[in-house]
């Protein structure tokens, strides 16, 4: 090498060097944007907390569970959650998580709460399904209590005859506060488990 | 005899009328209480979220505000439920707790906030201090080791200049 080439390795090696230097007080006041998918987990697990052992042949008055439903914050800071618990039939409307549409059903009950950034948040969830009539091909369920408050349902279920049982859903839609828009608004996530109502 | 009866019988459709109004009155009232409460929590806890927000934004430890938050929304979570099955005593009730454990959340975290800030700047002033010094320190040590290095190369070359050998003929 000659010693312009040196020179050219010298002073790429010294701005360089520059560069790694001034970098922290830049970063402070420039943050950096973080990489990554932003996204809110939500689960359900079983009374073993695994993926598996759901309540499902549900009989009026035993307590059912606990089931466990869970939410993970990656968004990347720290946000404020409401978790509706719902209760339909086959025929009522589920959420449409595509169009970002929520179920129509009134929630029963509610989870609130906030969470950081990569934390986790669970809690048990234990349910009765009470004031369960059958007049032949249908079945009636009047209230559900869940987690000892009782909740009005009124909800008809006819027999399924493919499946052969009357079936119910409780589920539970994930919705997120919007800070701008200051109201909650629904996270396109939801779980839910399938119950048959069996006679006493 | 038939007036005194008129008179008792007007007595008693008075009683149950005004009995009935009195109830439906104070009714509304327990709601309106009930939704009320319920909106001067939900301000609270809106304005104590955004004052997290912002302390959060500056880098200040907010993870035991957001469990003091958890906890007043619960009681808010409380309240919605209690008032969706037409329990307005217990909504009031609920939502009167949501805004007393988040009330102090706010003054709270602005502390944080502005502890926050004024580390940052501190952590900002000593960062730059030391970048402007090391790029100093570089920019010196470069300019020097150039010039070291170029008398060094001189030498070299000239070490390796060929000699001129007499020519004895």
């Amino acid at each position: 090498m000659n010693l312009e080439e040196y020179k050219s390795v010298f002073a790429v090696t010294v701005l360089g060097l520059i560069f790694v230097a001034a970098l922290p007080p830049v970063s402070m006041v420039l943050p950096l944007p973080s990489g990554g998918e932003r996204f809110s987990e939500l689960w359900l697990l079983g009374p073993d907390h695994m993926a598996e052992g759901y309540p499902f042949n549900v009989r009026g008055g035993e307590v059912q569970g606990p089931i466990y439903v869970g939410v993970g914050n990656h968004m990347g800071s720290s946000e404020y959650y409401v978790v509706y618990v719902k209760f339909r039939n086959q025929t009522q409307p589920l959420p449409n998580a595509t169009a970002s549409e929520s179920s129509p059903l009134s929630p029963l009950y509610e989870f609130q709460f906030f969470l950081a950034d990569g934390e986790t948040w669970e809690t048990p969830v234990s349910f009765i399904v009470e004031d369960v009539g059958f007049n032949g091909n249908s079945s009636f369920v009047a209230e559900v209590s869940i987690n000892d408050h009782v909740f009005p349902v009124n909800v008809f279920s006819s027999w399924d005859s493919e499946y052969e049982g009357f079936y119910y859903q409780l589920f539970f839609e994930l919705w997120l506060y919007s800070g701008d828009l200051q109201v909650f608004q629904f996270h396109d996530r939801f779980v839910g488990i399938w119950l048959n109502m069996t006679r006493t | 005899m038939s007036g005194l009866r008129v008179i008792g019988v007007l007595f008693v459709l008075f009683a149950f009328v005004s009995s009935v109004f009195v109830l439906g009155t104070m009714a509304l009232d327990v709601e309106e209480v009930a939704l009320s409460a319920i909106e001067s929590a939900e301000l609270a806890v809106d304005l104590a979220y955004e004052a997290v927000l912002e302390a959060e934004g500056v880098g200040a430890n907010v993870s035991g505000l957001l469990v003091e938050l958890s906890d007043g929304v619960e009681a808010l979570s409380g309240a919605y439920m209690s008032s969706r099955v037409g329990n307005f005593d217990d909504a009031a009730y609920f939502a009167d707790l949501c805004y007393d454990l988040v009330a102090g959340i706010e003054a709270e975290a602005n502390e944080l906030r502005d502890v926050a800030a004024v580390d940052r700047n501190q952590h900002l002033f000593l960062t730059s201090f030391g970048s402007v010094f090391a790029v100093g320190g570089i920019f010196c040590g470069g300019f020097f080791g150039w010039r070291f290095f170029k008398r060094r190369y001189h030498r070299r070359v000239l070490k390796m200049k060929p000699e001129v050998a007499s020519n004895e003929s």
